[in-house]
């Protein structure tokens, strides 16, 4: 049973800067299914960032079944957001996913099948990733994160600019992986009915707004009035 | 060597052949890391380097390198965390780059064939210009080699990149150095300007359908080859300078990756 713990963390992008997350602390547990919401702005990035240990907190800490992050850092991997990917580079979706690991060239092709396998697109491994549809090439990202040998996967806004057919289907293949075992934490702008799918909810907007329950979460920033009604997927 | 100077042609046709190579495989990787701005940037920033060299005795094409380089570096440190300013920097060093390497030629007291640098004069190439193209492609295809997958990598997903431990500010740096030598080592065939135009053309086509990196840059070279000897044998034909005629070949050639991308 796995559990990633994050107590009290700061974090500012520079020294003397304004803190883009204060005092956050959260708790996530195997085969459990976990949503961060937050309007924009609200450090979403950031807290994913530090989570993987690309950046260090400030202050706090975070542990990984009792273990400091960096000593154990390969357990987690974060899905980049779409933008962040030059979708119109010439690789093939089997290509892609073979670059999760850190040394490609130690992919084996059963890793390959698998990865495609789980998330429902086998039979795309030869096509070029700018022929594909986004929802398929959010679905290929995704099996390039889940390449790595970690049980912590960070998704960031995977369902932005997925149409809603696609972005139902993300969510599916993201429950599935979760009831596998793994962990599984995605940040979204979408805090409408999609939010049922979820275990759990975050709300953050630099500092914890509200966890728990997606009703306890909706029905608690629904009292504070401090996030409004958005729905913006 | 008695070969080549019975045939002062062959020194040409091979530079004409290894520019027609390197130039469209490097645009392939400069413009798959969304670089290609920088091609233009080093070619103007060759010229102070150039001037100096030729004042201070060494070779030329050192200190176009060396300029180019430099030009690029000074870019980069002076553009903003968000990039929002690179142009206007960018434009800025470019043409002010010219302009000393202009103003410094009167300066030193050194005589240049301006319109040779900047546009090429391939008929009159010698052993030392090959030996310049060919030290550019051993380069450009060790960093191939060597640094494939990082190149990979980074053109497709920069922040992963970095995230699993590449230094992604070193390979630029590499990324710079080799672009600065393959326009430099383009000089006599092309000239330092007219070589943005067989850095970039032949990529277009290149990209196209294909699914990997490597196969890209080997369409583009093979189309830039192409495109190349075509431009070096009319010139001969009707005795015309063929660094522009190859640039004029690249343009008349746009039509055909765009129709065909349609």
């Amino acid at each position: 049973m796995t559990s990633l713990i994050a107590e009290n963390l700061a974090y500012s992008y520079s020294r003397q800067g304004q803190l883009a997350l204060d005092n956050v602390s959260i708790e996530l547990r195997s085969g459990t299914l976990t949503a961060l919401v937050g309007p924009n702005g609200a450090g979403k990035s950031s807290l994913l960032r530090l989570l993987q240990g690309q950046s260090q907190p400030n202050k706090g800490q975070i542990r990984i079944d009792g273990e400091p992050l960096m000593n154990v850092r390969d357990q987690v991997a974060l899905m980049p957001q779409r933008s962040s990917i030059n979708w119109s580079f010439p690789i093939t979706v089997e290509g892609l996913v073979s670059l999760g690991r850190v040394n490609s060239s130690k992919t084996t092709c059963c890793e390959l099948e698998a990865a495609l396998q789980r998330v429902g697109i086998p039979e795309l491994a030869k096509r070029r990733l700018d022929s594909l549809s986004g929802g398929q090439q959010q679905r290929a990202l995704l099996a390039k994160t889940l390449i790595r040998p970690a049980k912590i996967f960070l998704l960031d806004e995977p369902c932005a600019s997925l149409d809603p057919l696609a972005r139902e289907k993300f969510l599916i293949i993201v429950r599935q992986l979760a009831d596998s075992g793994l962990i599984l934490f995605v940040s979204s702008h979408d805090w409408g009915k999609s939010l049922y799918t979820y275990d759990r909810v975050v709300a953050l907007n630099k500092t914890i707004l509200a966890s728990g329950t997606p009703q306890q979460v909706l029905e608690k920033l629904f009292s504070i009035g401090s996030m409004g009604n958005h729905c913006c997927g | 060597m008695s070969l080549l100077n019975s045939n002062w042609w062959i020194i040409p046709l091979f530079i004409t052949f290894f520019s027609g190579i390197i130039c469209p495989a490097m645009g392939t990787i400069l413009i798959t890391h969304k670089r290609l701005l920088q091609v233009n940037l080093i070619s103007h920033c060759v010229m102070p380097g150039l001037a100096l060299a030729v004042a201070l005795g060494v070779d030329a094409s050192l200190g176009g390198v060396v300029s180019g380089l430099l030009g690029a570096l000074l870019t980069e440190s002076l553009t903003n965390k968000k990039n929002e300013n690179y142009e206007a920097v960018m434009n800025t060093i470019l043409a002010g780059s010219l302009g000393l390497g202009l103003l410094l030629i009167p300066f030193l007291g050194i005589r240049i064939d301006l319109e040779a640098v900047l546009f090429g004069d391939l008929l009159t190439a010698n052993i030392g210009d090959l030996l310049r193209t060919l030290i550019a492609f051993l380069v450009f295809i060790s960093l191939t080699i060597f640094g494939y997958d990082k190149l990979v990598h980074v053109g497709l997903d920069p922040e992963g990149a970095e995230a699993n431990g590449i230094k992604v500010s070193f390979l630029n740096l590499l990324l710079g150095f080799t672009t600065a030598l393959v326009i430099v080592s383009s000089m006599s065939a092309v000239g330092v300007i007219l070589v943005i135009a067989l850095l970039s053309m032949p990529t277009l086509w290149g990209l196209q359908k294909a699914r990997t990196l490597w196969a890209a840059m080997a369409r583009s070279s093979i189309f830039g080859v192409g495109i190349s000897l075509l431009g070096f044998v009319l010139a001969m034909i009707f005795n015309l300078a063929p660094g522009p005629l190859i640039s004029v070949l690249c343009v008349a050639s746009l039509g055909f990756p765009l129709v065909n991308s349609q």
